[in-house]
């Protein structure tokens, strides 16, 4: 095993550890891109181009933008409602007396 | 569950797991070693008989293109999936408020971020059809070219906006091109069968080794893929990002219906 092999696995390692260990889930959002770009590299050093071009996508720009994005739609502190506080977000049922639930209220 | 119970859980499995572990990786084939029949009759082989110099594209879209079929349709399958999901708890009129945290802001846009995400949109456009193009010469093919084309135009959405973005995808074109990107992997394996020759045989001629042109029916499996693709992956973050509107504003789609 080269050096740059080994160096790579100490990295990938390492962005792994920090998916791991991040709390918060937007930092995570952050962690597995930094996963994402290091698996790349690592599969380019173990000449595997076409899965590198893969995970380059998929694992480093087309997740964490989906998770970035349904995160920014819910409220991830712990933050309860009080009794009189509806927030605008007891909708009116429509016509057909079926209220839409709405994904922002998941707490 | 208390942490030392599941601590204590975890204990009892790992007695019995841990042996089998140490057993099996005592077994396994020593790193960089090469047990891989297969791969070296593809190596052998695949230049002579198929004309390319990609092993990987040859074995997905031509020795087992049946898989990559599949994959076409799982990718189909599961773009619907999240359409419907997201749509049925959103509304299916475009003008259906998005569900949004209150009081989160919507982003501001600095000029340079704008300049840099306008500067390198068409390059990584460029880039993704390139990957695309000759799959049987360079590594790359239809999905990883697809994938690359659809992040181009996210690109915009990250510079300029919702708005100009999603003036940009309209649904309707990316729905009709993804079905025909997937209709076009599957015509490719019914048109073999009219000449005579089995499910997705390579009937086309295969031109020389190294030639842009070559490869025979890869060529044409591998732009259905990519523009199937491509068209999936546009219609994902439409559908996710349409989250990211603000509060009363209209999907800009609707009012040029």
């Amino acid at each position: 095993m080269s050096v740059l092999l080994a160096l790579l696995y100490v990295i990938v390692a390492g962005t792994g550890a920090g998916v791991v260990f991040s709390r918060e889930p937007r930092r995570q959002v952050l962690a597995i891109a930094a996963n994402g770009l290091a698996l790349t590299l690592l599969f380019t050093a173990l000449q595997a181009p076409d899965v590198a071009f893969s995970e380059l996508v998929v694992g480093t720009a087309a997740t964490p933008l989906l998770f970035v994005v349904v995160l920014a739609s819910m409220r991830t502190d712990q933050k309860k409602e009080s009794k009189h506080d509806v927030g605008g977000g007891g909708r009116p049922a429509d016509s057909k007396g079926v209220s839409r639930c709405r994904p922002a209220r998941l707490i | 569950m208390r942490r030392y119970r599941r601590l204590a859980l975890f204990a009892i499995a790992m007695l019995g797991i841990l042996p089998c572990m140490i057993g099996l990786f005592a077994h396994m084939p020593r790193f960089g070693e090469h047990p891989l029949p297969y791969g070296d009759a593809i190596n052998l082989n695949g230049v002579r008989q198929r004309h390319v110099t990609n092993m990987v594209t040859a074995v997905n879209f031509d020795y087992r293109g049946v898989d990559t079929l599949g994959e076409e349709i799982m990718l189909i399958a599961a773009t619907v999936g999240a359409v419907m999901l997201l749509r049925g708890s959103r509304g299916e009129e475009l003008s259906a408020r998005p569900g949004r945290a209150p009081g989160r802001p919507i982003a501001w846009r600095s000029t340079g971020q704008v300049l840099i995400a306008r500067l390198m949109a068409p390059l990584i456009l460029l880039f993704g059809l390139n990957i695309i193009i000759h799959p049987q010469l360079t590594p790359g093919g239809g999905f990883q070219g697809g994938v690359i084309v659809a992040s181009a135009a996210l690109l915009i959405w990250l510079g300029d906006g919702y708005r100009p973005w999603r003036r940009l995808m309209r649904s309707r074109p990316i729905e009709v091109a993804e079905a025909i990107g997937a209709a076009i992997y599957a015509l490719c394996g019914f048109a073999p069968m009219v000449v005579g020759a089995a499910f997705l045989q390579n009937v086309l001629p295969l031109g020389k080794t190294g030639a842009l042109i070559s490869g025979g029916l890869i060529l044409l499996i591998n732009a259905g893929v990519g523009i199937a693709v491509a068209c999936g992956f546009a219609l994902l973050f439409i559908e996710f990002l349409q989250e990211t509107r603000a509060e009363e504003e209209p999907d800009p789609e609707e009012r040029e219906a």
